[in-house]
C-alpha cells in the first residue's frame, strides 16, 4: 500500500462545522539501483556576485565539479554563473568525460564581482535545462546564491509565478541560500513554487554536502507528478496544512506533491470541515494516491465519520499520532507568520503568533507528553520572538519550519524508511 | 454551514483560510458583495465562498490585487463557478517558448554570452584587431543591451577608450585614472 491514512477522531458534531484531521503518508517505493535508472538534466546557477569571494565561491565551484563527476553520459548538466551579468559558461551538454573536463576548465574562470541578477541568472539556466528537455526524466535548475535579487527581476511574486509556471512545463528548481544575507523568504518561494527544494547553507564549508545531497537525490527520483486525491460528498471541506499547492474539482480535492526519492516518506495532514448532519448518520471520504510514472499503488482507502451528540463528541478517544502531527503543522505555519512579522519589525505580533499556537495545543494536550513539550518549546519562544532576532536565527526558524511543512528532515533532506 | 446553506463571517473565513477581518475588507473593496443581514446576523453563501476561493487562488499564484479585481470585475457567477471547480488546464507551450518568451521581454540582446560550449568553437576575441583604440581587458559583451552599455571616450583624435558603463565606483575611479594618464601620455611631445 503506497497511501496510508489515519484520522484523529471519528464522531463529528451534528449542528456545529468540526474540523477533523486526517494524517496521509506516502511511501515511495525503494528502487534497487542496478544499472539503469531514469536520466537528468541539471542546470548549475552559480552566484559571483563581490560578497561569494572567499570560502564560498571556491567551495560552490569544488562541490559543482563534484556533482558533475556523478552524473553518466546519459545525463545533461549546464553551468551558469551570474552577477549584474549573466554567463554561461557551459551550455547544457550530455554528461561525458570531455564535459566533465571542460566543467573544470569552465569552473575555474568563475571569480567574484558585481551585483545580483538573481531573476535572470536563474531564468538563463532553466533555458539550459528547456534546451535540452526530454520530459523523461528529472530536468531541474539547482541556484546557489548568498545575496539577494538586487538586479533585474526582483519583484517575488512576478519570480514566484515564473517558478510555477516552469514547474508545470516541466522545469523544476532548487535553491541553496548560503550565509545571512540571502532573502531566505525569496529563496523559499521560488523553490516552493518551482517543485523543487530548498536548503539554508549556514556555513559555507557545508556547500559540498548539500549539493551532493541534491544531485544525490535528483538521482534517485522515483515518482514524478505524484499527488494526493480526496474525493467526499458535497460540502465536505477539504484542505492541506502542508504548504502544497491544492486544485479543488468539484467534489474531488487534489493535493500536489513534489517528486518521491527511492523509499522516501512524505506526511501531511489534511483538514476535512464538515457540514451539518444528523446524528447517526455517517460520512465517508476516499483517499488515494497517483503519479505520472505510474510506480505508486493506486488503491482508494476510504475513512468514515459519524454524526454524534456533544456528549459522544467530548467522550470521543483522540489518536494522538494524528494529534502530534497537527500540532508541528500548525506550530510550523505560525513560527513561518513570526519570522514574516520579525522581518517587518513587529515583533509583539511574533509574540503573539508563537502564543495563539501554544495556547491551541495545549487545549487538547491534555496528559500526552508530547503534545505538553511541543507546548513547553512554544511557550519558551515565546520571548525570544517578542525583540528583534538575529537574522541566522530567522533563517533557521524558517528553514526549520518549511521542512516540516514539506514532511523533510532538520537538514531539508527527504525523510527515507529505514532500509529492510 | 447553517441549515439553510449559508455561513456566518467566522465559517466562511475558516473555509477559505482566511481572518475575518480579510473577508470584511473584500468587501469594503468591492472584491465580494455584501451580506445579507449585518453585524453579528450577517450571512454568506456559496457564491461569496467561490469568489473568496478564486481570489485567495490568484493570489497563490502572485497576482497582483488590481489585476484580481479586474478578472473578478470580468465574471459572471457561473463563470466563476467553472474556474474554481475546473482543473487547471495543462499549459500549451513549452518551457523552452516561455522562457524565451521572459528573457525577451524588452531587450535588444537576448543570448546572453556563452564562455564555453561542447562541440562549438570559442568566442573569438574580438578586442586588440583595430588599430588606435585601447581596450580594457573585458569580459564577451554585454548580455543586455538595455542594461549596460559601452561608452566611447576620445583619447586623441587618433585613439579612444572604450568604457562599458555602469561601473562601480572603484572601477569608475581607476578609469578615470587610466584617462588622466592615457591623456598625459599621448600629450607627451614626441622624443
Amino acid at each position: 500500500m503506497t497511501i496510508s491514512v489515519r484520522q484523529d477522531r471519528e464522531l463529528v458534531r451534528a449542528t456545529y462545522r468540526s474540523h477533523r484531521y486526517v494524517l496521509a503518508t506516502v511511501t515511495a517505493p525503494t528502487v534497487e539501483r542496478t544499472g539503469s535508472r531514469p536520466s537528468v538534466n541539471l542546470a548549475f546557477v552559480i552566484d559571483r556576485s563581490g560578497s561569494m569571494a572567499g570560502a564560498k565561491l571556491p567551495l560552490a565551484k569544488a562541490a559543482v565539479e563534484q556533482a558533475i563527476g556523478r552524473l553518466d553520459a546519459d545525463d545533461r548538466f549546464a553551468v551558469v554563473t551570474y552577477d549584474n551579468e549573466v554567463d554561461v559558461v557551459l551550455t547544457s551538454t550530455s554528461a561525458s568525460a570531455e564535459a566533465a573536463s571542460a566543467a573544470r576548465h569552465a569552473l575555474a574562470t568563475i571569480e567574484p564581482r558585481g551585483s545580483t541578477d538573481l531573476g535572470e541568472g536563474w531564468l538563463t539556466g532553466c533555458r539550459q535545462v528547456a534546451l535540452g528537455q526530454r520530459g523523461e526524466g528529472v530536468d531541474r535548475c539547482l541556484v546557489l546564491s548568498d545575496g539577494l535579487a538586487n538586479m533585474g527581476i526582483t519583484d517575488r511574486d512576478e519570480l514566484a509565478r515564473h517558478a510555477a509556471e516552469l514547474r508545470d512545463r516541466g522545469v523544476s528548481t532548487t535553491t541553496f541560500g548560503i550565509g545571512d544575507d540571502f532573502d531566505e523568504r525569496l529563496m523559499q518561494l521560488i523553490a516552493e513554487q518551482g517543485g523543487g527544494n530548498f536548503y539554508y547553507i549556514e556555513d559555507a564549508r557545508q556547500i559540498p554536502d548539500f549539493i551532493t545531497s541534491e544531485v544525490g537525490e535528483a538521482l534517485d527520483v522515483v515518482a514524478r507528478g505524484v499527488a494526493i486525491e480526496v474525493a467526499g460528498p458535497p460540502h465536505l471541506d477539504v484542505d492541506a496544512l502542508g504548504i502544497m499547492p491544492i486544485d479543488r474539482r468539484g467534489d474531488r480535492t487534489v493535493i500536489r506533491l513534489p517528486d518521491l526519492v527511492s523509499g522516501q516518506e512524505l506526511s501531511l495532514v489534511i483538514r476535512l470541515t464538515f457540514p451539518y448532519g444528523q446524528e447517526g448518520d455517517a460520512i465517508a471520504a476516499a483517499f488515494s494516491v497517483s503519479d505520472r510514472t505510474g510506480v505508486l499503488d493506486p488503491t482508494v482507502t476510504t475513512l468514515s465519520w459519524r454524526y454524534g451528540s456533544s456528549a459522544e463528541n467530548d467522550a470521543q478517544p483522540r489518536d494522538r499520532t494524528v494529534d502530534r502531527a497537527v500540532a508541528t503543522a500548525f506550530a510550523a505555519r505560525a513560527r513561518r507568520e513570526a519570522v514574516e512579522l520579525q522581518r517587518q519589525g513587529d515583533y509583539a505580533g511574533a509574540e503573539r503568533a508563537i502564543r495563539g499556537v501554544a495556547k491551541r495545543i495545549r487545549a487538547y494536550a491534555g496528559s500526552d507528553a508530547q503534545l505538553r513539550e511541543q507546548v513547553r518549546v512554544l511557550e519558551d519562544e515565546r520571548v525570544v520572538y517578542a525583540a528583534p532576532m538575529p537574522m541566522a536565527s530567522l533563517k533557521q526558524a524558517h528553514f526549520l519550519s518549511t521542512n516540516a511543512l514539506r514532511s523533510r528532515d532538520a537538514t531539508g533532506r527527504s525523510r527515507r524508511q529505514p532500509p529492510a | 454551514m447553517s441549515p439553510d446553506g449559508t455561513y456566518s463571517i467566522a465559517e466562511l473565513a475558516a473555509l477559505a483560510d482566511v481572518t475575518p477581518r480579510t473577508v470584511r475588507y473584500y468587501v469594503a473593496q468591492g472584491l465580494l458583495a455584501a451580506p445579507t443581514g449585518a453585524g453579528p446576523g450577517a450571512r454568506y453563501d456559496e457564491a461569496h465562498l467561490r469568489r473568496l476561493r478564486l481570489i485567495r487562488r490568484l493570489q497563490a499564484e502572485h497576482q497582483p490585487l488590481a489585476e484580481i479585481r479586474r478578472r473578478l470585475e470580468s465574471l459572471t457567477e457561473d463563470e466563476i463557478e467553472a474556474i474554481v471547480d475546473r482543473p487547471p488546464e495543462p499549459p500549451t507551450d513549452s518551457a523552452l517558448d516561455y522562457l524565451d518568451q521572459i528573457l525577451g521581454a524588452g531587450r535588444a540582446v537576448r543570448e546572453p554570452s556563452v564562455l564555453f560550449a561542447i562541440a562549438a568553437p570559442l568566442p573569438a576575441a574580438a578586442s586588440g584587431q583595430q588599430v588606435g583604440r585601447i581596450a580594457l581587458p573585458t569580459r564577451p559583451a554585454s548580455p543586455v543591451a538595455d542594461r549596460s552599455q559601452w561608452d566611447r571616450i576620445e583619447l586623441d583624435p587618433d585613439v579612444e577608450l572604450h568604457v562599458r558603463r555602469p561601473l562601480s565606483r572603484p572601477q569608475h575611479k581607476k578609469v578615470e585614472r587610466l584617462i588622466e594618464l592615457a591623456r598625459q601620455i599621448l600629450e607627451e611631445d614626441p622624443s
